[in-house]
């Protein structure tokens, strides 16, 4: 069943918002900088999304108080889209629109400064004990509070396919009727866990990310916040835009490692095509998850090579923006559903030399083409694979 | 109509090892002390360095697919858990106030919330769709109806998990969980399978209801336990009721309402 697309938006330092983020695409302009989040002093790059920290939320909404559901609330005010959710709810009633979320992390960053000055007791500073924050349904419940949405609610943690999951749950609600849209989303935000998490790993680059170059020496961290409104087919009005599939898998492979063949990823891109009934060879473009890890860019190119053609434009749009971990999937859903509106196909930035190594043609440049389906992929710790079809209503 | 069959069930605490002790405990009020948690399909060389919370829902995931003898390769996965594993987000929060550099590796990529997912897919290999959600106080029922949802739309057997573990004091003031608890529901489409304990039918009603007194014949501790919400579910389909109707709150301001039909005890 296609499901609409009404409205959509992404904040990361790849731009506040769409406008910016088109010009940084179509400029090639990366938003990565030398690492200066406060309280680490870990030698890497990072997408950090300028003043989130200086955000003001609104009265009703402090004592949800967090890094992550300040950049939710910058996110929220992009595009027009308060006013679309309100416009959405007045027609269909607050209940019947429901709330889905992704994240990895959450507000975590609250969590280890509340950690950071735990009282003798062992419990934490009174300040400090919001209840709505240090758990993984802090991005739900902020957006429901922050939207006045009251349909069902549920937050998707999933590591870095959690925000693409979202467009699967809400394909699965709208379906069965228990709602008439979604608005759905993630949220991840920059914290001390993830940034010394994947050092520990060793997984971060001391350079700006390089996805899909024989030299990519790893991952550059990064934050976003994005959004999309899908609804029943017959309540979009004019709208364009369609999610048309969507595939789900596990790895049964290794916690941290890719499948060594890309066999979850491919079952996951096999799945979606299936479902959208759009054959791999009429995929115009997959943003990919390219992450610019050793071990997942060589394997993404492997399932890439399985099921696509040459004509097919696959890029990585991480030297962007970072990987935002939990608000990839929404951040490059975002990305791959405005390819068919503004017939921008971003290229990969960063990428110089080809790595003998890959399987199959990755763009480095952008490319100006009217497109009729584009495809995210995102895959997470975990072996969780993600991958989304794009395409236009009739 | 919107229904499903459960075809199995797993439990685990600290005063039940398995579906068949908690029937067990409710029937004839003994229950266990501290039981081992050694899920046979972890290995026996990493079962040592799991997490309580990974061997917790490994462990009630192989008691409910065994029930219904479903190959756990065909069964999509549910994990819920309105916080994650405590035990490592303590850890991690501890170590980062200190030493930060010193983070372990393994800790990292176990604090996933869908850690426990991701060992069942490596250890089953299974490549079926997989997920992990929180909706706070209403994880356990918000889960439910996300699963039965996939069930019904998906024409899939679903695996659902609703745990929590026991909160460190620092954590204690957003999740009082003072006792662990995890429980798995395997449910499938109907006529699936031939075998059933119970076929549940769903819908979602305005008005959030309050969740029901704890059973009296259960220990108090697991009234605070988020994951533990269900049990006025599992405990009619343990005493074999044959006919039964809930209301569980999903959001404060709507209701997953159940009703429960021909029930058979399954504590076999």
């Amino acid at each position: 069943m296609r499901l609409a697309i009404t409205d959509y938006t992404a904040t990361s330092a790849a731009g506040t918002g769409l406008v910016e983020l088109r010009k940084s695409l179509s400029a090639r302009r990366s938003g990565l900088r030398k690492n200066d989040f406060d309280g680490c002093d870990l030698d890497t790059w990072i997408g950090r999304v300028a003043g989130v920290e200086d955000i003001e939320l609104p009265s009703h909404l402090t004592g949800l108080q967090s890094r992550n559901n300040q950049l939710a609330w910058l996110g929220l005010q992009q595009d027009g889209l308060l006013d679309s959710v309100k416009a959405l709810s007045d027609r269909v009633g607050a209940h019947r629109v429901g709330v889905i979320m992704g994240t990895s992390t959450s507000s975590i960053g609250r969590t280890e400064e509340a950690y950071s000055r735990l009282e003798e007791s062992g419990r934490m500073h009174p300040d400090l004990r919001q209840p709505g924050v240090h758990h993984l349904h802090s991005p739900g419940m902020f957006v429901g509070a922050a939207t006045g949405l009251k349909g069902p609610s549920i937050t998707i943690s999933t590591a870095c396919s959690s925000s693409a999951k979202v467009f699967a749950t809400a394909s699965r609600w709208i379906r069965h009727g228990i709602v008439d849209a979604a608005l759905v989303g993630g949220i991840d935000s920059l914290c001390l866990s993830i940034l010394y998490g994947f050092n520990s790993l060793e997984l971060i680059s001391a350079d700006p990310c390089k996805p899909f170059d024989r030299d990519r020496s790893g991952i550059n961290i990064g934050e976003a916040a994005g959004y999309a409104i899908v609804t029943r087919d017959n309540l979009a009005n004019d709208a364009r835009l369609a999610l048309l599939g969507y595939g789900e898998s596990s790895d049964a492979h290794h916690m941290s490692h890719p499948h060594p063949e890309g066999k979850g990823a491919s079952i996951a891109i096999q799945r979606a095509l299936a479902r959208a009934n759009v054959a791999a060879t009429s995929i115009d473009y997959v943003n990919l998850h390219g992450t610019a890890s050793k071990a997942n860019d060589r394997v993404e190119t492997y399932a890439l090579a399985e099921l696509f053609e040459s004509n097919t434009l696959v890029g990585s749009t991480k030297g962007w923006s970072g990987h935002t971990l939990g608000a990839a999937g929404i951040l490059e859903a975002v990305i791959a559903i405005d390819t068919l509106r503004t017939n921008l196909i971003p290229g990969t930035l960063n990428r110089e030399t080809d790595d003998p190594e890959f399987r199959f043609d990755v763009l480095s440049d952008n490319v100006e083409k009217r497109i009729e389906y584009s495809m995210s992929n995102s895959f997470g710790f975990g072996g969780n694979n993600v991958s989304l079809i794009f395409g236009r209503r009739p | 109509m919107n229904k499903v069959e459960v075809v199995g069930l797993g439990a685990w605490s600290p005063t039940f090892a398995d579906w068949s002790a908690l029937c067990t405990g409710l029937r004839s009020g003994e229950w266990s002390t501290d039981p081992a948690l050694q899920p046979e399909l972890i290995p026996t060389r990493e079962r040592r360095r799991a997490p309580q919370l990974v061997k917790m829902a490994i462990e009630v995931m192989d008691q409910a697919c065994k029930m219904a003898n479903i190959s756990p390769d065909d069964v999509a996965v549910i994990f819920s858990s309105a916080m994650g594993d405590m035990q490592i987000t303590d850890y991690m929060c501890r170590a980062l106030a200190k030493t930060p550099k010193l983070i372990s590796p393994t800790k990292f990529h176990n604090s996933v919330h869908n850690a426990a997912p991701g060992y069942w897919s490596i250890t089953t290999g299974s490549f079926a769709p997989a997920t992990a959600v929180s909706a706070y106080e209403h994880t356990a029922s918000m889960a439910f109806l996300e699963a039965a949802i996939q069930v019904v739309e998906e024409r899939t057997p679903v695996v659902l998990v609703t745990q929590e573990v026991a909160a460190p004091l620092s954590l204690v003031d957003t999740c009082p969980s003072e006792q662990a608890f995890s429980a798995a529901i395997l449910m499938t489409p109907p006529g699936f399978s031939g075998s059933e304990a119970c076929t549940l039918a769903f819908s979602v009603t305005e008005g959030a209801e309050d969740w029901r007194e704890p059973d009296p014949r259960l220990s108090p501790e697991l009234a605070n336990n988020f994951g533990a919400r269900l049990l006025p579910l599992l405990t009619a389909i343990a005493d074999g009721e044959q006919c039964a109707e809930f209301k569980f709150p999903i959001t404060e301001f709507a209701s997953l309402s159940l009703a429960l039909s021909s029930g058979g005890a399954t504590s076999a």
